[in-house]
Order: C-alpha cells, then structure tokens, then sequence
C-alpha cells in the first residue's frame, strides 16, 4: 500500500553521503546516542511533509556543507514513486516528485500520511495550547487540502489584521473601516476551520479516550474536550466583542488561533496531575488516534515512526504498544532504540520478518 | 571588474542598478553604446532624462500621461462611464494590448497591505471615490491580483462606493485559456466551478 524503499541523505545532519534499502515493514533503528537515528526519521518526515520535525531547514545541513539532499522511493499502491527534497547552498528549497518540482509545497501535505512520535512530543500533553493546536491541524492538513489552504489564509489575514491594529493603535487614526473589512475577510477561513475542527473532534476525541483506556487496561477518569470561544459565539459576535481589546493588545485576542485540546484527568488539569507514564499513555494514545483517522479516512494506513519510545515504560507497556503498532497495524513501522539487544528481543518476540538497521561504526 | 576608464566604470555602474541588470549585461550594454556614434549616443541620453523629466501623470486616473489628461481619460471615444481599476501602469498596458476595454482607468499604485505599510491613505482610492461622485460613473471594474491583499482593497473600496447605486464587477478568476485542466490547482478549479457560465454565453464570447 503505502511504504519506503529505501532513503538517500546528502550533507544532511551527520550524513555525509548515505542510503539505506529498506526492505520489511517493521524496521528497527539501533545506535548510540548521536548516530543520527532520530535524522534518519527526521529524513523521512521531510519527505512526507517537505519539512523537519524538529527544527528549521538550515540547521540539517551537515557542518562546513551547504545544502543537502534527501531522496527516496516510496511504494504506493505499487506504483514506484521518486520523491526529493533538495536544500540548494542559496537557501532555497525545492521538492521534486517524480522529478517534477512541485510550486507549491503545500500540495504535497497528504499524499503520504505519516505518524511521528518523539520523546520531545510530550509537549503535546503538558506544553501550551500552541502544541494542541498544531497537532490538530497536521491531521486536518493531511486530511484535506482545502483545510490546509484556509489555514494558510487564515494566517496571512490574521498578519495583515494585527499590522493594521498596530497601525491603528500607533497612528491614533480613530478610522475603522479596514479594520471591518479584515474582520470580514477573516470569518472567512476562520468559520470553515472551526466547523472541520468541531466536526473532527466528535470522531476523534472519543477515540482518543478509547485508546487512553487500551493502554492503561484499568479505567481513569479522564476527559477530553474542543475549546474554543465560538462555541458560545458567532466569528462577528467575537471579533466585535474583542475589538476594544484587540487595540490595546495591538493584536487579535480571539479566533480560531486562540483554540485548545483540553485534557482532563479527574476534573483537573492532566499535566498537573498525571503521573510520568500517564502523561506517556496519553500521548500515545492522542497518536494512534491520530493513525486511526489518517487509515479510515485515507483508505491506508500511514507510515509510523517511533523514536526512543521504549524510555520511562515498563516491560508490559512495551509489549503492549509493539503488538499495537506492529501486529494489529499492517502499515511501515520505524523503531528507534539505543540498545541494540533489547530492541532485537522485541523484534524477534514479535514473530514477523523485520529489519535491523545498526548505525555503529563497528 | 577592472576599469581603465572611470567614465566607463561609472556608465556601467548606473546600467547595473537597473532590474534585471548584473555587471556584465551592464558592460555589454556600455561596450556597444560606445560604439555607436555620439551623436546617437546623445540622442538615446536625451530621450531618457527627457522621459523622465515631462512625463506627467494623469490628474483623473494617474496613468503616465504628456500632459495633464492622459490620452485614454482625453479620448472622447471611450466610455468615461466605466472604469477599470488597475495595480499598476504596466496592467493599463497588458488591458490595452487586449484591444477588448473601451473605458477608462484608474491606477491605485499598489494594494492595501497593513505588513508592509501600505493602507489605504498611500493609494488612490480617495481620488476614485471623488470620481465616482462627480462623474457619471456607472460601472467600476476590479482587475486586481486574486490575492488576499487585492481582495482586501475590493472590499474596502467597495464599501465605500456602496452608497453610489452603481455596477461593481471584478475580472473573473479561472481557468487559463489554453490551460488543461489536471495542471489547474484545486482552489482554482473549485472556484470555475462556483462560478461557472451558461454556455451561450460562453461561445458568443469566444468568437
């Protein structure tokens, strides 16, 4: 259905010159620590989203090169597809499919689904809204284009209407006129993402819940909730309500930029009350939510990336989420471990074909 | 570079800020004037600091013009009644090339973008209102860029013609002629299909 064949790196990060074949549908990555694990993911990820995970596009550059070059094949529906990601020395990015420069990036979100969970990923549950928000909208994005373009527009009206707050506000210019004209333009995309957003989250949270329950194999008493201040208000009721306020801040307090996943254990606040493995269980389970979605809705199922997941969990809890993510999960699955040994007990306990990729010199 | 002529060096340092322009078109561009003869040289020189010095810009739609009144606003053949709002001189140029428009212009010199310091105040938009009220206009058309920033300038100019009970239009945004369809990208696409044509219309235009 959906997978790599194999990854070529060019002066990105440590990689020098490298290509891997990658010949099974569960791979695991082995090294210590600084090997370029975690790149070889980030490599991937850039292929399925023309982006890092991580972190922006100059700081991949192996040290002392300029630019770099990441190439792949991937398998879909067993048609052979060559993807390529160059970072030209002047700073400028292309993506090529099937040696085609794409015009727009933004058109390549969603041909290749892909899932990544990291240990930095925690932020998702304890971070700020910003974390919940972004999360939401990568599985929108991947799920509908359209969703991704009124975001995008949504983003440039939101500069252009701070900007002209700003100048509102410095030039003491008491005329509103733009300003409702911005406001107009805004309820555009922001009514439509707010209407995907509330119509995801009746899918998803639920699901979300349902996974939480899976992996702690005991009932808890968690909630999981959309908010957003259209709830209870119309985009114009907000905006207006907003307006004397947005002068002074000399930006937009409200809409959907303003929007929050709120997680709950017990009636409080997850991550003040959540233990280390709870806040763990939760975040794989916001994820393999994410994975559940992606399939149904795509018709295969994404490529899923784990790196350093096993850090913090016990036995049992990573004997469950392999036979998870690898047993009942039929797409391309790659694992990240310092230690080689116990990644391959794993592995071989799982009793599939796998593939053992060790990144030591020795 | 290396010069043994600083007449030279200076000549191709004026032709290299030019857009478009790197140092060695510019030395290309130097090296041939100079073998023209000077009085064609002079000519060219003249023609150039000439145009620069008369040209004027049209006091009702701020087109170049050679004199207070461009020669599209002074053409008593055109419909005064219609105008065509345009970015910039070089769209009154592409509309013209078309032979397809009988009105007249206005040229806002820019769209509003509050980012870069462009409000409604660095355009003209207050001299096309002024038109609007005390000429007989009966029609404004839009040709502006389909980006957020010319949609913010319709609508803001929009809203404030409103009161003058007049037909405001905007160029339709589609497919290109000539164009295939699988390359047209999504947005594109769904908006030729919003507003799509009735066909009798469609092939009387397109004879």
């Amino acid at each position: 259905m959906f997978h790599f064949e194999n990854l070529t790196l060019v002066q990105f990060k440590n990689y020098a010159s490298a290509t891997f074949s990658l010949n099974e549908r569960i791979i695991g990555i082995c090294g210590n620590n600084g090997v370029g694990k975690t790149n070889l993911l980030d490599a991937l990820h850039y292929l399925c989203f023309t982006k890092s995970y991580f972190t922006r596009d100059t700081s991949n550059i192996r040290q002392g090169n300029q630019g770099f070059r990441i190439e792949g094949h991937v398998n879909l529906f067993d048609e052979k597809e060559k993807v390529a990601c160059i970072l030209r020395e002047t700073g400028k990015k292309e993506f090529l499919l099937k040696d085609e420069p794409y015009t727009r990036f933004s058109k390549h979100i969603g041909r290749y689904p892909c899932v990544m969970i990291a240990p930095d990923d925690i932020q998702l549950i304890i971070g700020i809204p910003d974390e919940r928000r972004k999360f939401i909208d990568t599985i929108l994005s991947q799920l509908s284009s359209e969703y991704l373009q009124n975001l995008i527009i949504y983003t440039k009206i939101l500069q252009q209407r701070n900007s002209c707050l700003r100048s509102i506000t410095e030039t003491n210019n008491r005329d509103f006129s733009l300003l409702d004209v911005l406001d107009e333009q805004l309820m555009i995309p922001g009514s439509y993402i707010f209407e995907k957003r509330k119509i995801f989250m009746v899918g998803f949270l639920p699901l979300a819940k349902q996974l939480y329950e899976d992996i702690a194999r005991q009932p808890e008493n968690i909630s999981l909730f959309y908010n957003s201040e259209l709830m209870d208000l119309s985009y114009p009721e907000l905006l207006k309500m907003n307006r004397a306020k947005d002068l002074v801040a000399m930006r937009t307090t409200g809409g959907v930029h303003r929007d929050d996943l709120e997680l709950n254990f017990n009636n409080l606040p997850f991550k003040q009350v959540a233990s280390q493995g709870q806040r763990k269980s939760l975040l794989f389970a916001l994820k393999l939510a994410e994975m559940e979605i992606l399939k149904n809705e795509k018709k295969f199922t994404p490529v899923l990336m784990l790196d350093d997941v096993f850090e913090k969990l016990d036995e049992e809890r990573i004997g469950n989420l392999l036979e998870r993510v690898c047993l009942l999960n039929d797409g391309q699955v790659f694992i990240t471990d310092t230690n080689a040994i116990r990644l391959e007990e794993k592995l071989i306990k799982l009793k599939r074909p796998y593939q053992m990729i060790n990144l030591n010199n020795d | 570079m290396q010069f043994s002529s600083a007449l030279l060096e200076n000549a191709v340092n004026e032709f290299a800020r030019l857009p478009g322009i790197g140092k060695k078109t510019a030395l290309r561009l130097v090296l041939h004037l100079l073998k023209q003869e000077t009085a064609d040289v002079q000519h060219f020189g003249e023609i150039i600091s000439k145009m620069r010095s008369e040209i004027k810009f049209c006091h009702r739609c701020a087109n170049v013009a050679d004199g207070d009144i461009c020669s599209i606003c002074a053409n008593s053949m055109r419909k005064q009644e219609v105008i065509c709002v345009v970015e910039n001189i070089r769209d009154v140029i592409a509309i013209e090339s078309t032979q397809q428009f009988n009105g007249t212009y206005h040229v806002l010199g820019g769209v509003i973008s509050p980012l870069d310091g462009i409000g409604p105040d660095q355009l003209k938009i207050e001299s096309l209102i002024n038109r609007v009220q005390k000429d007989q206009v009966q029609e404004i058309i839009f040709a502006l860029s389909p980006t957020i920033q010319g949609d913010t300038t319709i609508f803001y100019i929009q809203k404030k013609i409103q009161p003058h009970t007049i037909r405001i239009t905007t160029i339709s945004r589609g497919i290109a002629f000539g164009g295939e369809l699988e390359y047209a990208d999504e947005m594109t696409l769904a908006r030729s299909l919003q507003n799509r044509l009735p066909v009798e219309s469609y092939v009387a235009n397109s004879h």
